[in-house]
């Protein structure tokens, strides 16, 4: 696990870093504290990361440019704030938690167990997916998102006006984030079940889902029983 | 009242005015000849008038000599409602009509033994038997010990009942003019003692009041008897009023629209009116006419200059004065006099009304202001990122060395003690905000774990600045950057003062966060330290924050 704390309270950071390493003992393989934004923009930039603690006003910013740039990197990014108010917000952008300020160990736990459970985040959804085009970043809202595929660390948004957009984040990840309205129906597709029409024996007894605009989308011989059960 | 129901009300006052004035004589009058000397066989109705003349003729003062006017009467009076006759002019003297002595102003050829007696616009009834349609003679035998060469007259000849309350009528309307200027002269020059910066509301009060002395000059005559011997000096105070008023007229629109080289024009408009003043300065009406000609017309320029530059209420007084122009031009100067006057106060009256209203938003917006900055004073201590980050720093070294945690937690209660100090201050002694900011580093040093080091020089105890401006550059120059290879940031306030101000300098000695070339925005901090100047010193203050190469720099500039 490679995680990176961006603070630039260092008391806090250093809390932060403590507790971090108590929570992942071993599986931690390295832990970095930044206390500047441009800093820390740089440093994602050249280093892999598994996770990101990221202060949202830093340095008398406050704004949500520093987010968007972190939700739409391979990482998933916790948000650690004193403002409240900002945590709908960084949902709805795709953060895995947000931890206010002040916080204990325990709660930090609880964000932390995010990354390893399917727990499913149904109060705060996600809204958008942040992805990289032409070096900037873009917005695409979930409800125009139909399905999506899987493509080695990275995967592929399949959009309802027919685009196609690659996402830097593992299938694995946006399952986690988008666990409450897609399901995993094979191992390289996640599939929004509102868009689902119908699902149907192929040919060679390959199963495949029937979306509504008439795509078809393989289903995993494990994932079938499964999809079925939830289909019925 | 609204603007349309005030200029409905001035157009029926308008009309009202006009159709008064135009009614159908009664009579015709012919030249006037004049003849020095004394004869009762020069009252009658026929008589040779070979040598008689035209000219006014040239009398040494208390010398008899007689007018002969003839006069036809175009519709006898109705039975009972006899005709009267009032000649205007000065001197002591007898009426004669076709012959008949009909009445007496004094005694001519007797001034000086006998002394002054009658009054100037007397009225003379004219026995109903010698009213008949059809040719008259006015005869006038007549005396001027004073003023010998104001020689010559004119008639008034209509109903008596009419004659006497024609005038008293038009003098009522004017008066109430009169009161209601009168009213408003003593109600602004309250305003003014109240607020004696305001000299507009001087000016307009004057104004009124020179407005409301020049109406009951000109109307006195009509219900106070006056020796003509005194008529010059009633004159002589309307010319001074006249003068006063078309003086002030021009300075309080100056004032209002302010155009560039006001003082140099004032001084020229002056120059003109005293010359205007003095120049023929006997022929009253004449100088009265000239002057508010140049009034008008200055006046004018004033209002088109501060309508082009759209100047709220110009237009206004534009209207005003081109609605006078009309109305001089469809009345007698006399009356149009007044009302152009009216109209143009209204007009002045109208712009204080504009600029009361200003002020009261201006001032209704500072209170809220006030309000706001209290506020935002009070939320540095409980906004978000203040507090969370405090608290949570405070429970990590509560939880790791729990006797810091008791120290960090006076500090913060020493912080919040001052603020409660200040918070409805809108200016405090420089010793208590520096004490604040010695608080706030050093909770901020618990926070961030950064020394933190103080210095001042030259500071004046004495002094009172705004709460909380300090605070918030420190507040910056702890967010906005970076310590120094020894973990440090320094923070230095410098005070100089002299003649023309005083002057505060923060030094924030760190490394600066940002990238060298990326923009900073105004932050909140800034706009609270200027709307904080501005309340306490309007505009006599001057604010600017730059990066410097050891860190940045702050300066604030008091002037006096």
């Amino acid at each position: 696990m490679n995680i990176l704390i961006v603070e630039d309270e260092l008391r806090i950071a250093k809390r932060i870093e403590r507790m971090t390493r108590e929570i992942f003992g071993n599986s931690l393989l390295s832990l970095t504290r930044i206390d500047t934004l441009y800093k820390a923009l740089h440093y994602i930039e050249d280093y892999a990361l598994d996770l990101v603690l990221l202060d949202l006003n830093l340095n008398g910013d406050n704004g949500f440019d520093p987010l968007t740039k972190a939700v739409s990197e391979s990482f998933h990014t916790i948000v650690i704030s004193a403002y409240k108010d900002q945590a709908i917000t960084a949902f709805e952008y795709g953060v895995l938690d947000f931890v206010p300020k002040p916080f204990n160990q325990d709660r930090l736990a609880h964000a932390f167990n995010r990354l390893n459970t399917k727990e499913r985040i149904t109060t705060n959804t996600i809204k958008f997916l942040a992805i990289k085009k032409r070096g900037r970043i873009q917005l695409i809202a979930i409800q125009d998102v139909l399905y999506i595929k899987g493509a080695g660390a990275y995967t592929e948004l399949f959009l309802k006006n027919g685009d196609q957009e690659l996402h830097d984040k593992s299938l694995e990840k946006l399952e986690q984030l988008l666990s409450y309205s897609f399901e995993r129906i094979h191992k390289s597709y996640l599939v929004k079940m509102s868009e689902v029409k119908d699902i149907i024996v192929a040919s060679g007894s390959k199963y495949m889902v029937e979306l509504k605009n008439g795509n078809h989308v393989p289903v995993g011989r494990t994932k079938y029983k499964d999809l079925r059960a939830k289909w019925a | 009242m609204n603007l349309r129901s005030l200029l409905n009300f001035l157009l029926v006052f308008l009309m009202l005015l006009v159709t008064s004035c135009s009614q159908i004589p009664v009579f015709k009058e012919y030249n006037t000849l004049a003849k020095i000397g004394d004869s009762a066989g020069w009252a009658a109705k026929n008589l040779n008038e070979e040598d008689w003349s035209l000219e006014k003729p040239i009398v040494k003062p208390g010398e008899v000599f007689w007018y002969r006017t003839p006069i036809d009467i175009l519709k006898a009076p109705e039975p009972l409602h006899p005709y009267a006759i009032r000649p205007y002019l000065y001197g002591e003297y007898e009426v004669f009509w076709d012959g008949v002595l009909i009445g007496k102003n004094g005694n001519p050829g007797q001034e000086a033994t006998l002394g002054p007696e009658g009054k100037m616009f007397a009225p003379f009834i004219i026995p109903s038997h010698l009213t008949e349609e059809g040719e008259h003679m006015l005869a006038i035998r007549v005396s001027l010990l004073y003023f010998s060469d104001h020689v010559g007259m004119k008639i008034d000849l209509e109903n008596y009942d009419d004659l006497l309350t024609t005038r008293l009528i038009e003098t009522s309307y004017m008066h109430i003019f009169a009161g209601a200027f009168l009213i408003a002269s003593i109600y602004f020059l309250f305003l003014f003692l109240g607020n004696k910066k305001e000299h507009p509301m001087l000016i307009f009060s004057i104004s009124c009041f020179l407005f409301f002395l020049l109406n009951l000059a000109e109307f006195i005559t009509n219900y106070v008897p006056i020796h003509y011997r005194h008529h010059g000096i009633r004159l002589e105070i309307i010319g001074i009023l006249t003068f006063g008023i078309s003086f002030l007229i021009p300075l309080y629109l100056s004032m209002q629209f302010p155009y560039p080289k006001r003082r140099l024009f004032l001084m020229v408009y002056a120059l003109v009116l005293l010359f205007v003043f003095f120049i023929k300065h006997d022929f009253f009406v004449f100088t009265y006419r000239n002057m508010v000609l140049s009034m008008w017309v200055f006046s004018f320029g004033i209002a088109v200059f501060g309508a082009y530059k759209k100047i709220k209420g110009a237009s206004l007084v534009l209207a005003t004065l081109l609605l006078s122009l009309l109305i001089n031009s469809l009345i007698s100067f006399r009356i149009s006099l007044f009302v152009g006057f009216s109209l143009i106060l209204l007009g002045m009256f109208y712009l204080l009304s504009l600029r009361i209203k200003e002020q009261r938003l201006a001032y209704e917006n500072s209170l809220i202001q006030s309000t706001r900055l209290r506020l935002e004073l009070l939320k540095k201590n409980i906004q978000p990122h203040f507090l969370m980050n405090t608290l949570t720093s405070l429970i990590d070294w509560v939880e790791e060395t729990p006797k810091k945690g008791v120290l960090f937690i006076e500090a913060l209660a020493k912080e919040f003690d001052l603020f409660n100090q200040i918070e409805n201050e809108t200016r405090i002694p420089i010793t208590q905000e520096i004490e604040l900011c010695r608080t706030h580093l050093e909770i901020m040093e618990y926070r961030k774990e950064v020394n933190y080091f103080w210095e001042e020089e030259d500071i004046d105890s004495e002094e009172k600045i705004p709460p909380g401006i300090l605070h918030t550059l420190l507040e910056n120059g702890i967010t906005h950057s970076l310590p120094l290879e020894d973990n440090s940031v320094r923070f230095k306030l410098l005070y100089t003062s002299n003649d023309a101000y005083k002057s505060y300098t923060f030094l924030t000695y760190a490394k600066n966060v940002r990238e060298p070339n990326s923009a900073r925005q105004e932050g909140t901090g800034l706009k609270y330290i200027k709307a904080r100047l501005a309340e306490s010193y309007n505009s006599k203050w001057d604010f600017t924050s730059n990066p410097t190469n050891h860190g940045w720099k702050s300066s604030i500039k008091i002037y006096s």
